[in-house]
């Protein structure tokens, strides 16, 4: 197993501000409470890491997230069934693109910025394990901008996209006995109702030795961790699961992965911290969280790398290999 | 597959480990004449002054000080045919001869020596992405690696001339220069200065040697025995960016973690500071390179093919740039005593 850290230096602003992200957290918050509201629902009482019973966690804008005790990973308490889920899904990428959404403001410094790393990263990768133009699944809700940079790389024998919900819920078109050789899930764990599901279904569909690559959020990184339930970040659908490195890393061992990589290469978490205490400085932080936080300019970047180097970061990127037999 | 490992040193014991988890490995006959009747290998050993036991011996392991690699490399291919040899091969020049000699004298021997550096995970890493990697042909190689010594350094057998045959270049830099020559092909050496600074043992504490591949494509390298801080570091530069590997996960650690570099080359039109581009630093926690070393010989033995690295030519590479070394420093040697008396 190898860890990455990365050098890369990128202000908040040019992927995801702040401000941006409260505009369309109002929109996602809205858009789950009335799917919530308009059909039956169910609670999640079971950690799908550990199952274990979740404990209380707190309340996003009344929406009611639990943890898993042993893990840390955190769960949107209440659920609507599977159709309405990938209806609002589909609702909130589809605003990510907006003409009002952030996303088209910043498409350019977000092509550099998030997915050309990512490209990189997966190619480099791809090149280590000695995998040439392997073919490839994106598991996402569409539309997805990696497809299309996955596409265009010319680095791949085949690219496709495939539903995250249809396949958590084996009913994605187009799989049947197809194999491939690499998936791609972006941060399609969080927002997926059955994150154990969608990687079994994951499992399904790769060959043996073929590899997953995997990004989220995670709750044991630093902004995550330090600001808790008030990180604006943390919100329905984007964030119904929000794992710990741990629990992420538990799931895939029970699904039958083996770990190729597992890395916290995120550079924003001091600065998340530092935007949400400008936005409002009543925030519960600790005086010692307070001077961190209030320190030189360097004094942040060296806590950010620390972050990066010690597994610490709220950005993970894990890549996995199907065991035989999985 | 029945095993005689020749010499129970530092080497004999890492071998030993492996090759007692090796699934093909039926029984292995450890033969070293420092060994205590007492010790507990868990598998067959034998006594000070016994004759080693060549009959019965699929593959044998030559670990043993450099005085008497050669000679018993060259014994165990003509007794056995299939022989997994520790670097260097042999104290010099001559002395690998010898041993490639005897090769030439056998059908279609097996052999194989203890390059193990190149299998390290983050050389191996930086080998995927050079080259035809993205990042584009590579400019130059840059390579330190170096020890302290300790307070036993002068008493070690690897100090001393006679039984060592060279000094650090021999016994570290030889790696350097095998995974030079991993990168760039066949070198030859430009310059090189040798120097007995510190240590005063009558070989080289410290090696500098600027070498050019055939493309004429430049190499350095630094290989010490007074680099207080244990250093292992390769640099490789390319067109469109670099790679650092250091660090090794030894047994002590002391090298440091490994890791690798990876650089992009970004000019003002892609960065807002030219001249520090955005890195990603990939850190290794596993180190199967003695493993994978013992395992390809092994399938090579079991499979009756050459082994696909560690080869004779790639002993003889780094053994000719060795023998180039010390021709060169001597002329710069001899040339500044004739100035001085001047």
């Amino acid at each position: 197993m190898r860890a990455i850290e990365s050098g890369l230096s990128i202000p908040l602003s040019s992927v995801k501000p702040l401000e941006g992200q409260v505009r369309y957290r109002a929109f996602c918050v809205q858009a789950t409470r009335a799917v919530l509201k308009a059909g039956r629902t169910h609670w999640r009482d079971v950690s799908p890491v550990s199952g274990e019973r979740l404990e209380p966690f707190g309340a996003v804008e009344g929406l009611e997230y639990r943890r898993c005790p042993s893990s840390g990973s955190l769960f949107l308490a209440e659920m609507p069934d599977p159709v309405a889920w990938a209806r609002v899904l589909r609702e909130v990428a589809r605003q990510r693109f907006a003409p009002d959404g952030f996303y088209p403001q910043l498409a350019q410094l977000r092509t550099e910025h998030v997915y050309t790393p990512k490209l990189e990263w997966i190619q480099n990768t791809l090149r280590l394990q000695g995998l040439p133009r392997p073919t490839l699944v994106e598991i996402a809700t569409p539309p997805s901008v990696m497809s299309q940079l996955l596409g265009e790389s010319a680095r791949f024998s085949d690219v496709a996209v495939i539903d995250e919900m249809a396949l958590a819920h084996g009913e994605a078109t187009g799989v049947g006995d197809r194999r491939v050789e690499v998936a791609i899930l972006l941060e399609s764990l969080d927002r997926v109702d059955d994150p154990r599901a969608l990687l079994e279904g994951v499992a399904h569909m790769l060959k043996e030795g073929g590899l997953v690559f995997l990004t989220a959020l995670v709750s044991s990184g630093f902004d995550m961790a330090v600001l808790g339930i008030n990180n604006v970040y943390l919100c329905p659908p984007d964030r119904t699961n929000c794992f710990s490195l741990s629990g992420l890393v538990t799931l895939l061992a029970d699904v039958g992965f083996g770990l190729v990589e597992v890395s916290t290469p995120g550079v924003l978490d001091v600065e998340v911290v530092q935007a949400h205490l400008q936005r409002d400085p009543t925030l519960p932080l600790s005086p010692f969280e307070r001077q961190v936080i209030g320190s030189t300019e360097a004094a942040r970047e060296q806590l950010q790398t620390f972050l990066q180097r010690g597994g610490l970061s709220s950005f993970a990127r894990i890549v996995a290999k199907k065991l035989g037999g999985g | 597959m029945n095993v005689l490992l020749v010499g129970y040193g530092y080497m004999g014991k890492i071998r030993h480990r492996v090759l007692r988890q090796h699934p093909s490995v039926r029984t292995i006959t450890v033969v070293d004449p420092a060994l205590d009747a007492s010790s507990e290998l868990g598998q067959t050993m034998l006594p000070a002054g016994a004759a080693i036991p060549w009959d019965g011996v699929d593959a044998v392991f030559v670990c043993t000080p450099n005085y008497v690699t050669a000679a018993l490399c060259a014994e165990a291919i003509r007794r056995c045919g299939r022989v997994f040899c520790e670097k260097p091969p042999g104290r010099n020049w001559e002395e690998f001869r010898h041993i490639a000699e005897t090769a030439a004298t056998v059908r279609d021997p097996i052999l194989m020596f203890g390059f193990n550096h190149r299998l390290h995970p983050s050389v191996q890493a930086a080998k995927a992405l050079v080259g035809e990697g993205d990042l584009g042909e590579i400019l130059y190689v840059k390579g330190t690696y170096g020890k302290s010594g300790g307070l036993h350094f002068r008493q070690n057998w690897r100090s001393q001339l006679a039984l060592a045959g060279g000094g650090i270049l021999l016994d570290q830099g030889i790696h350097l220069l095998d995974l030079f020559h991993l990168f760039l092909g066949r070198l030859s050496v430009v310059d090189a200065i040798l120097t007995d600074s510190f240590w005063g043992c009558g070989v080289e504490d410290n090696a500098f040697l600027l070498l050019r591949n055939d493309q004429g494509i430049p190499a350095f390298l630094h290989s010490s025995a007074t680099l207080w801080k244990h250093t292992f570091r390769i640099e490789i530069g390319c067109a469109k960016g670099y790679v650092v590997a250091s660090g090794f996960l030894s047994q002590t650690g002391s090298y440091g973690r490994e890791q690798l570099v990876i650089g992009k080359r970004q000019f003002e039109d892609e960065a807002m500071a030219l001249g520090n581009p955005r890195e990603e630093i990939i850190y290794f926690d596993r180190d199967e390179s003695w493993e994978k070393e013992v395992q390809e010989f092994l399938s090579a033995v079991k499979e009756r093919r050459p082994a696909q690295h560690g080869t004779l030519d790639d002993a003889q590479e780094v053994m000719r740039l060795i023998r180039d070394a010390y021709a060169v420093a001597e002329r710069q040697t001899s040339k500044r005593g004739t100035h001085e008396s001047d």
